[in-house]
């Protein structure tokens, strides 16, 4: 999984099936801290994200294995909405 | 699967079902002398045995779903054992 905060919502009238009724979120991949990386994602939304949250996002395979992503053509899904990320130990080297 | 050491964790309320209490840590990964090697990265816990600090061994890809009982979960890397020690 990686961290990335929602930054907009993609409009689609003429979709997969199998993406009806699905919210699709535009990503940007964000460090721990939330500082912006270069990536961005087109995901779908599992968990009623909202644009400016930080969240989990899971991506290849993976993202299809909710309730709500079973199926469908994806390889991202937002998967849960992150209250804090707390650092508890630091590796040297 | 890696090695690596738990450095964080990740708290989140909201989240899909399949990962309802289940916690999520942030892993570096480390070489068999503890020093970093690749970027760090979020793992799920399903089985409830990391903690900061810990070494671990942790999976990813597809196989992370299967550390999960359901073997149906959203994950990239699941922890799967705890180091005591490398002989």
């Amino acid at each position: 999984m990686i961290f990335a905060k929602v930054i907009g919502t993609i409009v689609s009238t003429q979709k997969d099936e199998n993406l009806k009724g699905k919210k699709l979120l535009l990503c940007k991949e964000v460090d721990h801290e939330g500082n912006p990386l270069k990536a961005y994602h087109v995901a779908v939304d599992a968990v009623q994200a909202g644009e400016g949250n930080f969240v989990l996002l899971s991506y290849g395979s993976s993202a299809r294995m909710t309730e709500a992503t079973k199926n469908a053509p994806i390889d991202a899904a937002v998967i849960a909405i992150i209250d804090n990320v707390q650092v508890l130990h630091t590796v040297k080297g | 699967m890696k090695l690596g050491v738990v450095t964080g964790v990740v708290w989140a309320s909201k989240k899909v079902k399949e990962l309802d209490g289940c916690r999520m840590y942030i892993i570096q990964p480390v070489s068999v002398n503890g020093n970093k090697t690749d970027a760090p990265l979020v793992a799920a816990d399903p089985k409830n045995i990391a903690s900061g600090g810990d070494m671990v061994v942790y999976v990813t890809s597809t196989d992370a779903a299967q550390a999960f009982d359901s073997g149906f979960a959203p994950v990239n890397a699941s922890i799967v054992a705890l180091v005591d020690e490398i002989s």
